[in-house]
């Protein structure tokens, strides 16, 4: 099971600390979005980076279109992982959907998690008076429509592409590689699991200290679910960034990165003065 | 924006590293109704519909910083008047006196586009349809199987005199009505067997090396008295204890049990049945070999699309079933990492032939 599911869900292992920083890419991407921000971490702890099984270069013959038809089977995927690779005390840093996708796994097994750090999280996309998610059902069923024209010329999208610009210089080694590669059914799958998702109720249920990194001006996480998230989840920090749209670990990564390092210090602090009392 | 750009029949942007727009040529703020100074200055993302800004934060702006351009992408932008303005857009990144800026390129999508809500539009409903008729399948046969058990179990009270001695024409009746809610049975067990191959769901395999002998005696004791009966000539070639095989026993055996009795069924009598066992390669290789009419050219892949049956008016008895059997058979070879093949020709009888993973030491 362990090995198979380290290939399977294309599992990278690296960094000198002991422990685990868990990075979960969102819906859209994969593994890769994270390579701005885990160098500054990988001195101090062990990172360990997945796709999820129909995204980036997991095994897409181990889809299953029942368990991937909501999040949990995508909690199944983090919780795998994390069984496979005998992980504890796990710092869980999820983008967007996945946060969701944590706070699922960390209501099923939460002495696996020392904390949830999330970025750009919604427990719910679609307005539902009072609540309002930022979006109208009929949006969502656009994105969907948009995504079946890319499919049209998803040979395109998911040819690999020459990087003539890398933005890091130790991208430039990779010349040629597909990034974010999807299947197109499945991505449309994993859309519907993401936008039509409804993970309100389970927040009060999270045990696990969390930490939301709220973007500003972020079209899929407006402020007001980032404040909603911090007064539904026990022991929740939120941290409001500088950083605008939905992908500050790209588009900022030093502030996010500066975020991370501040919370988990300060984690850190309080952890040491309790043990102390 | 130089003039040649401006009047250009397609529409030229740039946006800066942070998103805002700092050029834009003619064409495209027509294509919009809009003045020059409400779109450059503005967020590129705000020009987009609800939609395409979630598509853009979720898959335009990550491939843009991690491969630096992007080609081909369906978005919708807004015009001023409210209007939607779809377009095919390529994007590249460039640096200019060490700042980063985007340059897209946008061709706006009329005709075409009605072609490919066209597209989109039929394989939705093609996808509808076919779930549709699983969910119905499955249903269906669920709802079947139930009170055909229990006509069938009531047959065996019947048989068994339990309700009292039967005449000799009673029981008769009696043994027909149970051959018949048998029958039933087992298509409804195709009919499932089929649904849960095509929604994708997991069949658990239980894989195991086994020894071609042994599975073909437990084969042969189901089918041989039927090839009696039909005055067939049955062969077994190179099936011993030293050809063996990796496969789900249950699994394989319907499948050699399909195409024996296909086998049965489509030979005359007089006709001989063989089966035969080898070693190819990293493979073991199981092929049922009739002398029956054989299969035409044109039919040889249909025979293994569901609901298909080679074409036999002139026998009413090969009219039995769903056609479903091949398609299972097939689709169960596959997921235990195989394939099931034929080669016939009309008048020159027909060979199936399972290809199944060989365990190394043999």
């Amino acid at each position: 099971m362990g090995e198979s599911v380290l290939s399977r869900n294309n599992v990278k292992v690296f960094g000198n600390g002991e422990q685990p920083m868990l990075f979960v890419h969102g819906f859209g991407c994969d593994q890769n979005m994270w390579r701005f921000v885990t160098p500054a971490f990988s001195d101090d702890y062990k990172i360990v980076l997945f796709d999820y099984v129909g995204s980036g270069k997991s095994d897409l013959s181990a889809y299953n279109k029942t368990r991937y038809a909501n999040l949990d089977g995508y909690a199944q995927d983090v919780l795998d992982v994390c069984h496979a690779l005998q992980l504890e005390n796990v710092i869980f840093v999820g983008h967007s959907v996945s946060s969701m996708v944590g706070v699922l796994a960390a209501i099923r097994e939460p002495s696996l998690f020392a904390h949830l750090i999330m970025v750009g999280p919604s427990p719910r996309y679609i307005n539902d008076p009072p609540y309002v998610g930022g979006f109208e059902r009929r949006d969502i069923e656009e994105l969907l429509d948009t995504m079946d024209k890319n499919y049209i010329g998803w040979a395109n999208f998911l040819a690999p592409a020459i990087m003539k610009n890398p933005e890091r210089p130790e991208l430039a080694q990779e010349l040629t590689e597909s990034f974010c590669s999807t299947d197109p059914v499945i991505a449309r799958n994993f859309a519907e699991a993401t936008f039509f998702a409804d993970n309100r109720a389970d927040l009060p249920k999270v045990t696990v200290p969390s930490l939301i990194l709220q973007c500003s001006d972020d079209i899929i996480a407006p402020t007001s679910v980032g404040e909603y998230l911090d007064r539904e989840l026990p022991q929740s920090t939120l941290h409001l960034l500088k950083a605008t749209g939905h992908c500050p670990h790209m588009s900022d990564p030093e502030e996010t990165i500066a975020a991370i390092k501040s919370y988990l210090s300060s984690a850190t602090s309080a952890e040491i003065e309790l043990a102390h009392q | 924006m130089i003039e040649l750009l401006d009047r250009a029949p397609c529409g030229f942007l740039t946006f800066a590293g942070d998103g805002i727009v700092v050029d834009v040529n003619a064409t495209l703020l027509e294509m919009l109704s809009a003045e020059r100074d409400k779109v450059v200055g503005q967020p590129f993302e705000s020009l987009l519909t609800i939609a395409s800004r979630i598509f853009y934060q979720t898959h335009l702006f990550p491939l843009l910083k991690l491969q630096s351009t992007v080609e081909e992408l369906f978005v919708t932008l807004r015009g001023s008047d409210g209007s939607d303005v779809a377009m095919l857009t390529n994007v590249a990144r460039r640096e200019e006196n060490g700042i980063v800026l985007y340059d897209a390129v946008m061709m706006r999508l009329r005709e075409r586009r009605k072609w490919e809500d066209e597209i989109v539009r039929a394989r939705r409903a093609a996808e509808e349809a076919n779930r549709a008729a699983s969910g119905l399948l499955s249903m269906m046969s669920h709802d079947l199987r139930t009170p055909i058990g229990s006509i069938s179990g009531y047959c065996d009270l019947l048989i068994m005199g339990i309700r009292g001695p039967l005449t000799e024409p009673q029981l008769g009746d009696v043994q027909r009505m149970k051959k018949a809610a048998e029958y039933l049975l087992g298509l409804i067990e195709d009919v499932l067997n089929f649904a849960r191959l095509r929604s994708g769901q997991v069949i658990d395999l239980d894989m195991k090396t086994l020894d071609t002998a042994n599975v073909l005696m437990e084969t042969e004791a189901l089918i041989g008295p039927r090839m009696d009966q039909a005055g067939i000539e049955y062969h077994r070639e190179g099936c011993s204890g030293d050809v063996r095989v990796i496969a789900d026993p249950d699994r394989l055996q319907q499948i050699l049990l399909n195409l024996l009795t296909n086998a049965v069924k489509f030979t005359p009598a007089q006709g001989k049945i063989t089966i035969s066992c080898a070693r190819d390669g990293d493979h073991t290789v199981i092929s049922v070999a009739d002398t029956g009419r054989g299969i035409a050219a044109d039919q040889l892949e249909r025979i293994f699309e569901p609901f298909v049956q080679a074409k036999t008016a002139s026998d009413p008895a090969s009219k039995k079933g769903f056609g479903l059997g091949l398609a299972i058979s097939r689709g169960l070879a596959r997921r235990m990492e195989g394939d099931l093949t034929v080669r016939s020709e009309v008048g020159g009888g027909s060979t199936f032939t399972v290809r199944l993973k060989a365990p190394a030491s043999t």
